[in-house]
């Protein structure tokens, strides 16, 4: 039911912030935001319901999938308390609804059997930092297009008129980074004790590619703070470092569902 | 026959520069004008409202004019405008529209809101409509109508301005720039401005991006001397124009307004400039023309430039989209005149109220006093029960007098008694006998309740 009701928030969500970035009215703005709370209040509601029923965010990739989206919403949420987002508001509310959509309906469902508490403090934690990197990159994507709109003078477009401030953007997608990179790198090192406690070798495709990930952002981190890196190139390594996170969580639905 | 509303004048719809200018009142003749309007008896209220763009006189005629009153007083300001201007009353009437009552009201609205300015959604208007007021209150030009006509205007304008989107985005090129810039900085405060050239159109955008919180402004020209007069003009501090590289490092929007007729700003400068400052951004603004900025510039990472064409395209962009939202504006603004019309129906029966009430209370006064001295001469109880019971007759009767003769020798009996039935909410003659009873049940109980009380 909660799902539902999740699903449904979203939907509305999508449709008031698609209309607050054409049009100056102050409701509608509130009338989005408001939507998406009640939407993520739903859909906590369910995660903490299936959590009773013992299937918890740690338990596979599909629920972590679900548990991910449901943190973006949140962070959103907290940031845009203030600061006027509505087009990464438009971004976030499609893309949690996609996300929970195609988590809720991938086949690999079932919990993992045989999963050690260190396996789910591992998900967990890349979970939660994965979420909080996808709003970066959204944040990015805004930044690119608002970019380019100036840049190529181009006044009339919907995201020109509605978007946050380049420097604001790359600001709050800086410090997004930051916050996520170390619960990532954590679980990252807790990820290495556990493939080495498994003992089945290092030889998958996954590991460099996640490798991948942990190293774009420690470069952006590191090029912030010492060689001025920002703007375009930080948004494109974000966007970068998020895509192939990405392809690990697509290597482990795909692999569970061949599996089963 | 009650007061009503009126405009009359002309504006930038109807009439070209060369008359609005001829007509146009300057501050200290207003005084004298509004003297002049109020002088003719037909006139209770006005307001001379007088800008660039239109020139309008506001006016209610007077409770004591005749049935033709409105008509007559349009006339009137009409012939006043052409006599004080030297106008032909034939020429300048080609000009001239007029409103009457709720269209005048309507018309204000939307000048008020600046949906009929020129430049839709600008903010002047609204300032030079309340300092019109003011000197017309002062004169005493104002009363009850107008002026609750105009105060009303100042808060549809107000609503109108933030319920809809009809003031967004800057709408001339100097403000069109501020805002631009916030698209790259998001906030102004702690920035620092470089203005090249001692242009009068820099100075302008300077001051622009200080009231927005710019922190530091630097001058640079090639003659120090006019750039230390435009720094003391603007607050800024003046810089020698062999640092130009090392300005721009440290600037984080460059207004460039030369008179050069070579590319002051060159790809190969600026690049130096932005690896000096690291790669954070640059807003360049380039107002001069010919461009003091190779366009190439605006190719570099981190630098975002605009020229003057860019700076008008965004102008007519904004326009555009203050001219569609003026259709949401004039929705509020007929709901806002409906509104207003409701209130001046209520106003027009004040008058009658007002003279019911007196003579109500007249005829119980009257009759009350007459009582009382008849009562000081009564000592029994009974007498003055009596004294009391003819004191309520007396009233009744005194009040149904008048009303009664009128029903009997009317040509209306109809209208009238129907009219009479309404304001009293009288039953029907026929089922008086039925309810008669619980009606004087009902009466004396409220009597009684009275008595009690005094």
């Amino acid at each position: 039911m909660a799902f539902y009701v999740a699903i449904f928030g979203y939907v509305l969500a999508t449709v008031f912030y698609l209309g607050a970035m054409n049009s100056a009215r102050e409701w509608m703005r509130k009338a989005a935001w408001m939507t998406l709370v009640a939407a993520f209040v739903a859909h906590g509601v369910d995660i903490g319901w299936r959590g009773v029923e013992k299937v918890h965010p740690g338990t596979s990739v599909r629920e972590s999938l679900g548990f991910l989206s449901w943190i973006v919403v949140g962070a959103y949420l907290y940031l845009s308390r203030r600061d006027t987002l509505v087009v990464l508001g438009a971004f976030i509310a499609p893309l949690s609804l996609i996300i929970l959509a195609a988590a809720r309906l991938s086949p690999s469902g079932e919990a993992m059997t045989g999963l050690s508490s260190l396996g789910r403090i591992h998900i967990a934690s890349a979970t939660v930092g994965l979420a909080i990197f996808s709003l970066a990159t959204a944040v990015s994507v805004v930044y690119l297009l608002q970019e380019r709109n100036l840049k190529k003078k181009k006044f009339d477009g919907l995201i020109f008129k509605s978007s946050a401030a380049l420097e604001t953007l790359d600001t709050l997608s800086a410090r997004l980074v930051s916050i996520g990179f170390p619960i990532f790198t954590f679980s990252m090192m807790l990820g290495g004790v556990w493939v080495a406690q498994l003992q089945q070798g290092w030889n998958r495709i996954e590991y460099p590619i996640s490798a991948i990930t942990w190293v774009a952002f420690g470069v952006l981190i590191a090029g912030r703070r010492l060689r001025g890196l920002q703007g375009r190139r930080a948004a494109l390594v974000t966007i970068v470092g998020f895509f192939s996170a990405l392809v690990v969580l697509a290597i482990y639905l795909l692999r569970r569902t061949m599996v089963e | 026959m009650p007061s009503e509303v009126l405009v009359v004048g002309l504006s930038w719809r109807t009439a070209p520069v060369s008359i609005r200018e001829k007509l146009a009142f300057h501050d200290d003749e207003l005084c004298a004008s509004l003297q002049t309007l109020l002088s003719n008896t037909i006139l209770e209220e006005a307001v001379i409202l007088s800008t660039c763009n239109r020139v309008e006189v506001y006016a209610c005629t007077s409770k004591s004019a005749p049935a033709s009153g409105v008509s007559q007083a349009a006339a009137l300001v009409r012939s006043f405008l052409a006599k004080s201007r030297g106008f032909k009353a034939e020429k300048l009437s080609e000009y001239l529209y007029e409103h009457v009552e709720m269209d005048a009201v309507s018309h204000l609205f939307q000048v008020a809101s600046a949906v009929d300015s020129m430049v839709v959604g600008e903010s002047q208007i609204l300032g030079q409509l309340k300092s019109a007021f003011g000197t017309a209150s002062r004169e005493g030009a104002i009363g009850s109508v107008l002026g609750r006509c105009m105060e009303r205007s100042f808060g549809v304008a107000k609503r109108v301005r933030t319920e809809t989107g009809i003031s967004r985005g800057a709408a001339n090129v100097s403000s069109v720039a501020v805002e631009l810039a916030k698209r790259v900085f998001g906030d102004l405060a702690g920035k620092s401005v470089l203005v090249i050239g001692a242009g009068k159109m820099s100075a302008l955008a300077a001051r622009h991006l200080r009231a927005d919180g710019a922190a530091r402004i630097c001058v640079t020209n090639r003659s120090l001397d006019r750039a230390e007069r435009l720094a003391a003009e603007i607050d800024g501090i003046a810089r020698p124009w062999e640092n130009l590289e090392l300005e721009i490092a440290n600037a984080d929007v460059v207004i460039s307004s030369t008179g050069a007729r070579e590319p002051v700003l060159t790809k190969k400068l600026m690049k130096r400039a932005m690896k000096l400052r690291r790669y954070k951004p640059c807003f360049v603004m380039d107002i001069a023309v010919p461009r003091d900025v190779e366009a190439s510039v605006g190719k570099l990472e981190g630098v975002y430039l605009f020229d003057v064409d860019d700076l008008e395209k965004l102008v007519s962009e904004n326009l555009k989209e203050r001219k569609s939202e003026a259709t949401a504006a004039t929705h509020l603004i007929n709901a806002e005149v409906a509104l207003f019309e409701t209130w001046r129906k209520q106003q027009h029966v004040v008058p009658t109220i007002r003279a019911l009430r007196e003579h109500f209370h007249q005829v119980a006064r009257t009759e009350v006093e007459r009582a009382v001295q008849q009562m000081a001469k009564q000592g029994t109880e009974s007498e003055r029960e009596n004294a009391m019971r003819k004191l309520a007759t007396g009233i009744a009767n005194k009040l149904l007098h008048t009303p009664m003769n009128a029903l009997k020798n009317t040509d209306h009996t109809e209208e009238l008694s129907q009219a009479t039935h309404q304001l009293f909410s009288l039953s029907e003659s026929g089922s008086e006998a039925d309810d008669g009873t619980t009606k004087n049940a009902a009466l004396s109980k409220v009597s009684g309740h009275k008595v009690h009380k005094e």
